[in-house]
């Protein structure tokens, strides 16, 4: 008996040291420094292997430091960060969107550490365009360091489209909803969405509202120059938008998420997506034959690209800054980039990386960037975040019939005007 | 004759009450049995009244819940606007409602039907007792995506079925889409969920049923109905108050059904206040509003509860 209690002390020891080991934050057992970095898990397979694969590219030449990666999916992602951002849980390097509604939550929040000192030492203004560095000085400060350029476009199935009838991308609005309307009389869904993520679907009305309000009249209402009760292409974009989700969506979008809606795209189900250039590569993984996916910018008829920026920021209460900016000045220089972009088939954030080489849906994507004159921004990063959730929940009244297109711009004012 | 009048008792004093007090806490035994109680009532008071109570506090400051961003005190003005200005409170509070009431009929109904069933001999008893639990085991995020699955519109079940008998009409059907529909849709899985448990429960229950009661009602002629209604069913109070009350605080805080089926969609007409108390804290970094919300389910809780037990703790006691 005393000898069962014995080794019960010794266990209950034994635990309660190995739990207290596990608290102590910073050190790993091999004595390396450890930095963690919360990030987005890439929706293609082969993308998040090359995440991987320079990670450990950097481990190798950094013997002293150890990457500890923990990924996320979209949601999940933004709640992670809202609950240890500020507390001993934060990691040390935090992903995130660069938009005022999202990442700018944060730095108003304090939870950015100022990176003046770390573009200095290592000369980051140079290597970063100057609508990436727009993105990490908007603040007033230096937060955040560019990880990604992302342009979002419609993917188009080159078969159904033929089987429509229709010979060529559309370049106007006016023919995309000529497209749509072959393509449904065709017995083909012409574009897919799942509603249960919210912000899938709002890349048709914020794109809807770029084409109906212009380049100046986004800016005014994302801004809040403008009432969204006031403009009368609020009105039409909503009634737009009604047409888009009773006629040409999946039936029942509302009630599944995003992966659930692309499986149709890539079963030849659905003949558009409005996705960003990381799909490139989901197409890939999801085994389409790529020569029959073509892509073109949604034609707003403004000449900007419907994208955003992505940054990597420091935590303010880091223990390992110096070992971060270490980590985030090699996962930005040509050598990373260089395999990244072949991954993502995208733009480098790095000025002197080019897109070259990739497939032909890869190359697509360069006259889109090229050719755009701007970026309109996705609303959930332009709006404030209680904005972002009734913005939302208009968009889905209005999808599901239960608003009427009139009142929507109204209905959402008198929320900005309440808050 | 001398006549002696029993001097006149003194009043109650305080001193003297607090004397009666110390006694009564001595004879109950409450003394000895703090150092047993101390540790759970520190753990109580530290990790469940102390984060009510600061919880409360923060209704009544706007803050984003960022650590070390100001808290500013703003009194009612958090319960002024969930009251009067945002647009999904009375859908949550209407649907908490709706929810409750449902949970209160048909979960706990089918658990006492199944428990009365599978509580006589009968072939593969114990097999129809753990086929009907284990859905109470599963983590609810896990029947919440296999629910998903199942009302999906284009591989679900209503869309295979439709495909295989023609039905037309049943693919059509939204299960989680329609407005009108998607609560009732998420609940099905709840009933699926929690039916089990409540069997397990009154099993255990109809297990203090003493069988010669039951002899005794037969002999005396009376029909199943009424060994049910006047045997069974009375031995059966204490655990059916278990059972009501599990029920109305599972019903009053669920979350992860709605939440991994359809975020409180389509445009939140799923929402539920524990589901949108959380989403204005940590979705839209209101914690002032959330914590509002969170304070009124707490009242509601508390009016639901604590009237229910104290009645049928007299109601035990009358018996």
């Amino acid at each position: 008996m005393r000898a069962h209690s014995k080794a019960a002390a010794l266990l209950v020891s034994a635990v309660t040291v190995a739990g207290l080991a596990g608290c102590a934050g910073g050190g790993s057992d091999s004595g390396k420094t450890e930095v963690t970095w919360f990030k987005l898990t890439e929706t293609a397979e082969t993308a998040n292997a090359t995440i991987k694969e320079v990670i450990a590219d950097f481990e190798e030449a950094n013997p002293d430091i150890d990457i500890v990666l923990e990924e996320r999916s979209t949601d999940a992602h933004k709640d992670a960060l809202r609950t240890t951002l500020g507390t001993s849980g934060a990691p040390d390097i935090f992903f995130s969107w660069a938009g005022p509604g999202l990442g700018g939550e944060f730095i108003e929040a304090g939870a950015s550490l100022d990176l003046a000192e770390y573009y200095e030492e290592y000369g980051w203004e140079e290597r970063f365009s100057e609508a990436a560095m727009g993105t990490v000085t908007q603040y007033g400060g230096y937060d955040g360091v560019p990880y990604t350029q992302r342009g979002e476009a419609l993917f188009y199935n080159k078969e159904l489209f033929a089987e429509a009838g229709i010979d060529a991308a559309p370049t106007s609005y006016d023919e995309l909803v000529a497209a749509a309307e072959k393509l449904t009389a065709a017995g083909i869904t012409p574009i897919q969405f799942g509603g249960t993520v919210n912000w899938h679907v709002m890349r048709l009305l914020d794109s809807i509202l770029e084409t109906k309000c212009g380049e100046d009249g986004y800016q005014a209402l994302v801004s809040g120059e403008a009432s969204w009760a006031d403009e009368e292409c609020v009105t039409e974009t909503f009634t737009e938008f009604q047409t888009w989700t009773s006629e040409y969506l999946n039936p029942g979008f509302i009630s599944i998420n995003n992966d659930e809606s692309s499986a149709l795209f890539f079963g030849g189900e659905a003949a558009m997506a409005l996705e960003g250039d990381w799909f490139n590569q989901s197409v890939r993984d999801n085994g389409m034959d790529e020569a029959s996916v073509g892509v073109f910018p949604f034609p707003t008829g403004t000449g900007r690209i419907y994208g955003f920026n992505e940054n990597n920021y420091i935590s303010a209460n880091s223990e390992h800054p110096d070992e971060a900016a270490k980590f985030l000045d090699y996962i930005t220089s040509e050598e990373a980039q260089e395999k990244l972009i072949d991954a993502f088939g995208s733009q480098s954030v790095n000025v002197n990386v080019k897109p070259e080489g990739g497939s032909e849906l890869d190359q697509a994507w360069t006259p889109i960037f090229e050719n755009a004159t701007g970026v309109y921004m996705n609303n959930d990063q332009n709006l404030s975040l209680a904005q972002t959730t009734e913005y939302w929940r208009i968009q889905n009244l209005v999808a599901t019939g239960q608003l009427d297109p009139e009142d929507a711009g109204a209905e959402f004012q008198k929320f900005i005007d309440q808050s | 004759m001398s006549t002696s009048t029993a001097p006149p008792r003194p009043r109650s004093t305080s001193g003297s009450r607090a004397q009666r007090r110390a006694a009564k806490v001595s004879k109950t035994g409450f003394i000895a049995a703090l150092p047993f109680l101390a540790p759970a009532l520190a753990a109580y008071l530290v990790f469940v009244v102390g984060p009510m109570i600061e919880s409360v506090r923060i209704s009544f400051f706007e803050w984003s819940g960022f650590q070390g961003a100001p808290q500013e005190f703003v009194g009612f003005k958090n319960y002024v606007r969930i009251f009067t200005q945002d647009p999904v409170f009375w859908t949550a509070l209407s649907n908490t409602i709706i929810w409750v009431l449902l949970s209160l009929v048909i979960p706990v109904a089918l658990g006492l039907t199944l428990a009365v069933a599978l509580n006589r001999p009968l072939f593969g008893r114990n097999a129809f007792r753990s086929l009907f639990y284990i859905p109470g085991v599963l983590a609810p995020i896990a029947i919440a995506n296999m629910w998903r699955w199942m009302y999906n519109p284009n591989f679900g079940v209503g869309a295979t079925l439709a495909e295989l008998f023609n039905l037309p009409w049943l693919g059509e059907i939204q299960w989680l889409g329609d407005q009108r529909l998607a609560l009732y849709s998420i609940f099905a899985a709840f009933v699926w969920q929690i039916a089990g448990t409540n069997m397990v429960l009154f099993l255990a229950g109809l297990q203090s049923v003493v069988p010669e009661h039951i002899e005794a009602a037969k002999l005396d002629g009376a029909s199943g109905w009424q060994i049910f209604r006047n045997v069974t069913f009375p031995a059966l109070r204490p655990i059916t108050v278990i059972v009501v009350v599990l029920t109305i605080i599972n019903s009053i805080k669920v979350f992860d059904l709605i939440v991994g089926m359809t975020g409180g969609g389509p445009a939140q007409k799923t929402q539920v206040l524990a589901l949108w108390s959380f989403t204005q804290s940590f979705g839209n970094n209101e914690y002032g509003m959330g914590n509002a919300i969170a304070t009124v389910l707490l009242i509601i809780t508390l009016i639901i509860v604590v009237p229910y037990m104290v009645w049928t703790a007299r109601q035990e006691k009358n018996s």
